[in-house]
């Protein structure tokens, strides 16, 4: 019991406050809801055992990309203020369309009766699990991610960084 | 009131499309890498529920959230690094008003 109210409680969190990034006009509160929603994301990701993973959703979403997100917001604010309309042509059938995708997967999911299982018993250790997985036989796309993440930061230095010596 | 797999599964596709919805109505570009970043998390979310409905876990679905943490960080940088970018050459931020590249 206790636990299905907590799960409401996250869920209705976590998408009101998803509905305002994609609603709310001023770019930088969308990015400070952003931040509640992955909060309350890392919350669930509790809820299920995986607390690595809130750890790092914590860390790495709210602690670098939201707060990059803030840094070019603010780089990027024009001199005539937060001019960030929604395109109102879009709305109504991209509502319709987003919300009947919904539907489908929630219709499908319901019908196909995989959810009906019970939960299953907390696991040991997960952190362990993950730890000994990503050294041990996925230890190939772990390097390739760090490979990944070096080459988007030679990239991101690359793109930004050009610029200014143009200037001088 | 027992919390099945189906009711994380749901959350999930909701959350999906609402970054979906996001990402066709915003204009500003940031806006749009915002609303891909919620798919992301859409996503990973269905992967650690999945995870921690195995027969046996192993921590695969964290495991697979997490390449996706890092391949949505790379990304968000580089997709910042770019709209931060043109809007130094042409002082741009909206996504519609970027067509230099229209023929």
């Amino acid at each position: 019991m206790a636990e299905a109210i907590l799960f409401y409680a996250l869920a209705a969190l976590t998408v009101i406050s998803a509905v305002l990034v994609v609603t709310v006009k001023d770019v930088f509160h969308a990015a400070l809801y952003l931040a509640l929603t992955l909060f309350s994301l890392a919350a669930i990701y509790v809820t299920l055992g995986a607390y690595f993973l809130a750890a790092i959703q914590v860390l790495v979403y709210i602690g670098a990309i939201v707060v990059l997100a803030i840094f070019v917001i603010n780089l990027t604010r024009t001199l005539t203020g937060s001019a960030v309309k929604l395109s109102r042509r879009w709305v109504i059938p991209t509502a319709l369309v987003s919300a009947l995708t919904a539907c489908l997967i929630a219709v499908a999911l319901i019908k196909s009766g995989m959810g009906t299982a019970m939960p299953a018993l907390a696991p040991d250790d997960g952190t362990k699990l993950i730890g000994k997985q990503l050294l041990g036989r996925y230890v190939l796309p772990f390097e390739l991610v760090s490979v990944l993440l070096l080459s988007a930061l030679i990239a991101a230095i690359a793109i930004v960084g050009k610029d200014r010596e143009e200037e001088k | 009131m027992t919390i099945t797999l189906t009711h994380y599964l749901i959350l999930g596709a909701v959350l999906f499309a609402l970054g979906v919805y996001g990402a066709i109505t915003r204009r500003n570009a940031i806006g749009i890498l915002m609303a891909l970043e919620l798919m992301f998390n859409a996503v990973n979310l269905t992967f650690v529920a999945a995870g921690r409905w195995q027969a046996a876990p192993d921590g695969v679905g964290q495991l697979f959230a997490l390449f996706v943490i890092a391949a949505a960080a790379a990304e968000s940088v580089l997709g910042l690094a770019i709209i931060l970018a043109i809007y130094r050459r042409r002082l741009v931020v909206n996504a519609d008003e970027m067509d230099l590249m229209k023929h």
